[in-house]
C-alpha cells in the first residue's frame, strides 16, 4: 500500500464519499429567466464577436501571429502592454467590488464554467429528457433507445465543443481565413491543435466536470468568503420562518400543527446544480445561481404562502438589522475601481497614434563635416499605431542654426506599420560644445499628429 | 473476503480515484491560470519567433512559439503545484 494513503490527515476523510452525478432539476422563474438571458447574451457575444467587421477588418482580433491586438478601431502593439496589465487589475478589482456587494454574482451568472455547463445541460435535457428521465436512463441497462439518446447527446456536445474551439482560435487568427482553411481541410497544425484543445476542455469541463470544477478546482470559490461581510447579498433559507419542516394537507394552518412554512418537498435540493441543501446554511459549494429560489417560490405560490422562504438577503437582514450598501469597504473598492477605469480610458484616448524612437548612430559620436559644421547621425523609428497611412516630416530644435537632413522630406508610414529613417542633424560648430539635449518632432501632413521626443546631440568639447 | 467486504473495498477504490482526480484538478487548474498569466507577461515583452526558430527550425511559425512557451510555463507551474499537493497530502497527522 502506498504510505501516502496511510498518513492522510483525518479531516480529508469526507472527501472519500464517492462522487455521484448531479442531475439538476429544471426550474422556471425570475432568476432562471435572468440566468438564461445571461447565458444567451454571453454565448452570443462569444460566438458572434469574431465575425463582426470594423473598417474592413475583424473587429476584435488578438492577432498573435502579427503581434497586434485589434479592438474595434484601435490597434495595440507590444509597447501598449501596460494597458493589458492595467485591464487585468481592473478585472480583479471589479471581482472584489461585486463580490463584496452582491456575493457570487460571477459564479451564478457570468463564469464560463456556469455558462457552458448551462448550455451542455440544455443539450442533455434535449436528448435525454427531464431530471427523472435522465436518472432513470442512467440506471437502466443498455438498450437501443438508451444508445440512441446517449449518441444524440454526445453528437451535440462534440459538435458544439469543436465549434467552440474553432471560435476560440478565431479570436487569435483571422476567423474568415480560418474558416476557409477548415472548409478545404488545409488548417495548420498549431491551429488544429488549439481548436481541439479548447474544444476538449469545453467538453470535459461543461459535460463531465461541471460543479466539481467549482468545488475542487476553483480558487475564487475558496477565497470569495474573505470579501464577504454582513451586508453582502447572499442566498439564504429563512430558518425562523421555515422550520420545523414537514408536509401538511392543503389549506391546513401549519402553525396549528407546529410547522413552519417549509413543506420539505426538497425541490430546492433537486434544482441545485452543485447538489447541496441550501437549508443547511451558506456553503462553500453554493454558486449563488438562485435556482433554489425559483424552485421554492413556485411551491410557495402553489400553497399561497408568501414568496421568499429562500431568497436573496444579507446576514444583517436575517438578523433583523438594517443592511447598508454604502460602507467603507464598498467605498474604497468603488473609488479605486473608478480611478482605475478613468485612468485607463484616458490613457487609451490620449494614446499617441505615432511613436517615435531615436537611436544614435553607434559608429561615431559626431562627424566634423567641415571647419564650421558638426553632424550627428540618428536612426529614427516611426511606429504608426493608426489604421490609416500617414505622411510624416521630421523636425528638430534646441540649438541655434540646427538643420535636419533626410533622404526625402516626407516619410510615408502605412497603417499599423513601422519605418526606420536615417536622419542627419547639423549644427554650426561655434553653437555647441559637449553634449546638449535637442528635441525631435514628427508631424503629419494634415497637422493632426505631432509627437516630440528628446535626443542628445554630441559635439567636441571646446576648451 | 466476504461479500460485504468486497463492496466496501470497491467503494473505497472508486472514492480513492475520485479523491485523486480532485487532487489532479486542484493541481492542473491553478497552474493553468498561472501559465496563462506567465505567457501573457512573457510574450508581451518577447517575440516568440526567434524562440520557435531556435527550437523547431527556421520556418517554425510564431504560433508554434506561443504554444511551446505556454506549455513550458504550464509544465513548470504544474510541477510546483503538484509538489505542494504532495506535501499536503503526505504530511504527518497532527498530534
Amino acid at each position: 500500500m502506498n504510505p501516502a494513503r496511510k498518513v492522510a490527515p483525518p479531516e480529508t476523510a469526507s472527501l472519500y464519499i464517492a462522487h455521484q452525478k448531479v442531475h439538476p432539476r429544471e426550474v422556471s422563474g425570475r432568476f432562471n429567466t435572468l440566468r438564461v438571458a445571461a447565458t444567451l447574451g454571453l454565448l452570443g457575444v462569444f460566438y458572434l464577436l469574431p465575425w463582426a467587421r470594423w473598417d474592413g477588418r475583424q473587429a476584435v482580433l488578438f492577432d498573435l501571429p502579427a503581434r497586434q491586438f485589434h479592438v474595434l478601431g484601435l490597434t495595440f502593439f507590444p509597447q501598449d502592454f501596460f494597458l493589458l496589465t492595467w485591464l487585468l487589475i481592473i478585472a480583479a478589482l471589479s471581482l472584489f467590488f461585486f463580490t463584496a456587494l452582491a456575493g457570487r454574482l460571477w459564479c451564478g451568472y457570468a463564469c464560463p464554467q456556469t455558462v457552458w455547463t448551462e448550455a451542455f445541460v440544455w443539450m442533455e435535457r434535449l436528448a435525454e429528457g427531464n431530471r427523472q428521465h435522465r436518472m432513470r436512463l442512467d440506471r437502466s441497462p443498455w438498450s437501443a433507445s438508451k444508445l440512441a439518446r446517449k449518441t444524440a447527446k454526445q453528437a451535440m456536445w462534440i459538435v458544439f465543443s469543436l465549434y467552440t474551439g474553432f471560435t476560440f482560435v478565431g479570436y487569435f487568427t483571422p476567423i474568415h481565413t480560418l474558416s476557409q482553411h477548415v472548409m478545404d481541410f488545409s488548417l495548420g497544425g498549431w491551429e488544429t491543435f488549439w481548436c481541439l484543445f479548447y474544444g476538449f476542455a469545453t467538453y470535459g469541463n461543461a459535460g463531465y466536470m461541471r460543479e466539481q470544477v467549482c468545488k475542487y478546482m476553483c480558487p475564487y470559490a475558496r477565497f470569495q468568503g474573505a470579501m464577504f461581510d454582513r451586508d453582502t447579498l447572499i442566498i439564504s433559507y429563512d430558518t425562523k420562518r421555515g422550520d420545523p419542516r414537514g408536509s401538511r394537507a392543503r389549506g391546513v394552518d401549519p402553525r396549528a400543527q407546529g410547522l413552519g412554512d417549509c413543506v420539505d418537498c426538497t425541490l430546492c435540493v433537486q434544482a441545485c446544480p452543485t447538489g447541496i441543501d441550501i437549508r443547511d446554511g451558506l456553503q462553500l459549494e453554493c454558486i449563488a445561481c438562485a435556482a433554489c429560489i425559483d424552485a421554492c417560490d413556485s411551491v410557495m405560490d402553489r400553497l399561497s404562502y408568501p414568496r421568499g422562504l429562500i431568497r436573496y438577503t444579507t446576514q444583517n437582514a436575517m438578523d433583523q438589522r438594517p443592511s447598508k450598501v454604502l460602507r467603507p469597504r464598498m467605498m474604497i473598492y468603488g473609488a479605486l475601481l473608478g480611478a482605475l477605469v478613468i485612468g485607463f480610458a484616458m490613457s487609451v484616448a490620449g494614446r499617441e497614434l505615432v511613436e517615435l524612437d531615436v537611436l544614435r548612430d553607434r559608429n561615431a559620436l559626431y562627424r566634423q563635416i567641415d571647419i564650421n559644421t558638426i553632424e550627428n547621425v540618428y536612426t529614427i523609428r516611426l511606429v504608426n499605431k493608426d489604421n490609416r497611412e500617414h505622411q510624416l516630416e521630421l523636425l528638430a530644435e534646441g540649438l541655434p542654426g540646427l538643420t535636419v537632413d533626410t533622404d526625402t522630406p516626407w516619410h510615408t508610414v502605412g497603417g499599423t506599420a513601422a519605418l526606420s529613417v536615417p536622419v542627419r542633424i547639423r549644427v554650426p560648430a561655434n553653437a555647441v560644445s559637449g553634449g546638449k539635449d535637442i528635441h525631435i518632432t514628427a508631424r503629419s501632413s494634415d497637422g493632426r499628429i505631432e509627437v516630440r521626443t528628446k535626443a542628445r546631440f554630441i559635439a567636441p568639447a571646446t576648451p | 473476503m466476504n461479500h460485504h467486504g468486497e463492496v466496501d473495498a470497491d467503494a473505497a477504490r472508486t472514492a480513492l480515484s475520485n479523491r485523486r482526480a480532485q487532487c489532479i484538478g486542484a493541481v492542473v487548474w491553478p497552474s493553468f491560470l498561472g501559465a496563462c498569466l506567465a505567457s501573457m507577461l512573457f510574450f508581451g515583452s518577447f517575440d516568440p519567433q526567434p524562440l520557435a526558430s531556435e527550437l523547431l527550425g527556421e520556418d517554425a511559425s510564431r504560433l508554434a512559439g506561443y504554444t511551446l512557451g505556454f506549455f513550458f510555463f504550464w509544465l513548470i507551474s504544474a510541477s510546483a503545484s503538484a509538489l505542494t499537493a504532495y506535501l499536503l497530502v503526505t504530511r504527518p497527522p497532527p498530534h
